[in-house]
């Protein structure tokens, strides 16, 4: 499907309007929603590229959260190393993690990928706690130090706050250009007719692995962005909510569908808050939601409303 | 460190009580998947309802074990009918990735909810057998432990007979092996895959239920168990029962064992570790996959 004309608009106004928040509210409590809102978009946008566009359903998406916000985390407190620098260390430990797992786990059945993908993901978890020598196991690394530019200190929500959403963009910007991109095309044509795709010549297994990888390492520097936004890491950063939080963002605006994805993620990040409930009732109404996209739109909203206009175009036909 | 063999076989025997709670886990999972080619994400939490059915009911029927060990089971098989009839019957059998997310939502829905309702505190139940044991030589064992392993074994040699010789069994086992030639003698797919659920349901629910006398009781303990299932199903070979069985009590004695010499940290690891070798190994499980072979 083609962007409308006015997408290009929607996005400036979007853009303008997210870089005036700060100045637009003082209260640290919107501000930080809005932080979380946009690293967990960065991260649900990649999972979009692995399960949207390649069709795998991965959950070592959590593993490389956790991989990348414990670099992040360690480069900076026990290697004395800068945050930007954290950053780029957690983008290429989970670049070389994420190859060497891709080109194994690529292989299995999609039945097994979704289980090792999840061991991976808790294997992780199980690390974070009991490896103590290096991640303090349950204590955590607290005390994570405002990052810095050229003297410049995002010390409060609202500058850290420019740090999340020049990541988002450039993520988002990245993700969509690839989705554009040669790349991006074959993985939508491997989805629809994978041995079409393999008649012309076009082994699917390293785009597929491209794309695990490169999701891997934008999912790992949001996980590193988000440990210094909560200033403090432990194994609780591996919890299972996370990952459910990015699958819930996929699910709901349409997997393989890149606004809707976008759309979605907003909606999910402002609504639970917006609506104050506890944060076991914030998982149930997840949940709740989950099923009854499974059940009524299991290619989420943009799949529904597609449906709708191909109905209603046929409708209009006849 | 003094090893002594009372030690050994005092571990050995912990075990293999843990290694018959898991099978039971994982032989349902492996029965859904053979029928219904549907990894459940929600079984654990089944499990988890098992317990607190069990936890729930004893107090009211004056902590007598048995009646309320029934109506856990009763209880847990009919969420898995209402789990088929309600969700699982409206997925197709290519709608994998489908089928993993509902149960992933249906899981969220239980664990949240029985954690917003009962808060995440552990709880304890306590029996009327309490912490009775008994000793074989210099060997103890609690009777509630003896009672779980017990229950598994009989409920194993219950499942056996059913899938081997009745009509109920046969007709799982035939849509296991081939769908078509199932419809073809009048089978109807619709009915064993209720069955099947119901059934793995309540192995899940009696897990459980003998469970929840042995360790503390929370809502985040079947996600704990279900991811060990899931890796036991997958070195058993998806779908494959009694590679499941095998699995399940093999993986418990060596849990114990590593769990008795080593920190607590290999014991937990150590499952994920064996099964990323086998994956590596035999991508589709030590034992061969689809037909439910039971004999």
């Amino acid at each position: 499907m083609t962007e409308p004309r006015w997408t290009s608009y929607a996005v400036l106004v979007a853009i303008a309007l997210l870089a005036a928040l700060p100045l637009m509210t003082g209260s640290n409590y919107i501000v930080g929603i809005a932080i979380s809102g946009l690293i967990f978009l960065a991260a649900a946008a990649s999972l979009n590229l692995v399960y949207g566009y390649a069709g795998q359903l991965s959950f070592a998406q959590l593993g490389f959260w956790g991989v990348g916000g414990y670099c992040a985390a360690i480069a900076v407190v026990d290697l004395g190393q800068s945050f930007w620098f954290g950053i780029a260390f957690a983008g290429v430990v989970n670049l070389l993690l994420s190859t060497v797992i891709g080109i194994v786990i690529t292989r299995t059945t999609r039945h097994a990928f979704v289980v090792v993908t999840l061991t991976f993901a808790l294997l992780a978890g199980l690390i974070a706690r009991d490896w103590v020598g290096v991640t303090r196991g349950p204590l955590g690394i607290p005390g994570l130090p405002p990052p810095s530019l050229m003297g410049f200190a995002f010390d409060t929500s609202a500058r850290f706050y420019y740090i999340a959403l020049v990541f988002a963009l450039i993520a988002l910007a990245f993700l969509y250009s690839l989705k554009t991109s040669r790349i991006g095309l074959i993985l939508k044509a491997v989805k629809q007719n994978a041995p079409l795709v393999e008649s012309q010549g076009i082994a699917p297994g390293p785009y597929k692995l491209a794309a695990f990888v490169i999701a891997s390492v934008i999912t790992g520097m949001a996980g590193g962005i988000y440990a210094f936004n909560l200033k403090v890491i432990d194994p609780s950063f591996l919890d299972f909510y996370y990952m459910q939080t990015f699958l819930i963002i996929v699910i709901i605006g349409g997997a393989g569908s890149f606004w809707a994805v976008v759309l979605a993620g907003a909606a999910m990040v402002v609504l639970p808050e917006a609506l104050r409930f506890s944060n076991e009732l914030r998982m149930v109404i997840y949940g709740v939601v989950l099923v009854a996209v499974m059940m009524f739109m299991p290619r989420g909203v943009s799949g529904w409303l597609e449906d709708r206009r191909i109905a209603a175009l046929r409708k209009a036909l006849r | 460190m003094e090893v002594s063999a009372t030690y050994l076989l005092q571990l050995l025997l912990n075990g293999l009580m843990l290694g018959l709670i898991y099978a039971l886990i994982a032989v349902g999972l492996a029965l859904i998947f053979g029928v219904l080619e549907v990894i459940n994400f929600a079984h654990g939490e089944l499990l988890m309802l098992g317990g607190y059915a069990m936890a729930l009911t004893l107090p009211l029927l004056g902590l007598s074990y048995w009646p309320s060990l029934l109506v856990a089971v009763i209880a847990t098989s009919l969420v898995g009918v209402v789990l088929y009839e309600f969700f699982l019957r409206h997925i197709g059998q290519a709608e994998f990735e489908r089928s993993i997310l509902t149960t992933l939502g249906i899981s969220m829905i239980l664990l949240y909810g029985m954690q917003y309702l009962f808060t995440a505190t552990p709880m304890m139940v306590d029996t009327a057998y309490g912490f009775d044991g008994v000793e074989i030589g210099s060997i103890r064992i609690t009777l509630t432990r003896l009672i779980a392993g017990a229950l598994s074994v009989a409920a194993f040699t219950g499942l056996y007979c059913l899938l081997k010789f009745t009509q109920f069994g046969r007709a799982m086992r035939a849509i296991a092996q081939n769908r078509e030639a199932a419809l073809m003698v009048g089978i109807k797919p619709r009915h064993v895959a209720r069955n099947a659920v119901a059934l793995a349901a309540a192995l899940c629910g009696l897990a459980g239920a003998a469970l929840a006398p042995i360790q503390l009781l929370h809502p985040a303990m079947g996600q704990a168990m279900i991811f060990k299932a899931f890796a036991l199903v997958v070195i058993g070979g998806l779908g494959n029962m009694t590679g499941a069985v095998v699995v399940a009590i093999a993986l418990g004695m060596i849990e114990s064992w590593i769990g008795g010499f080593f920190s607590i940290v290999w014991q937990e690891g150590a499952i994920f570790v064996i099964m990323i070798v086998a994956v590596l190994l035999r991508p589709d499980g030590l034992f061969k996959r689809g037909s439910m072979r039971v004999g």
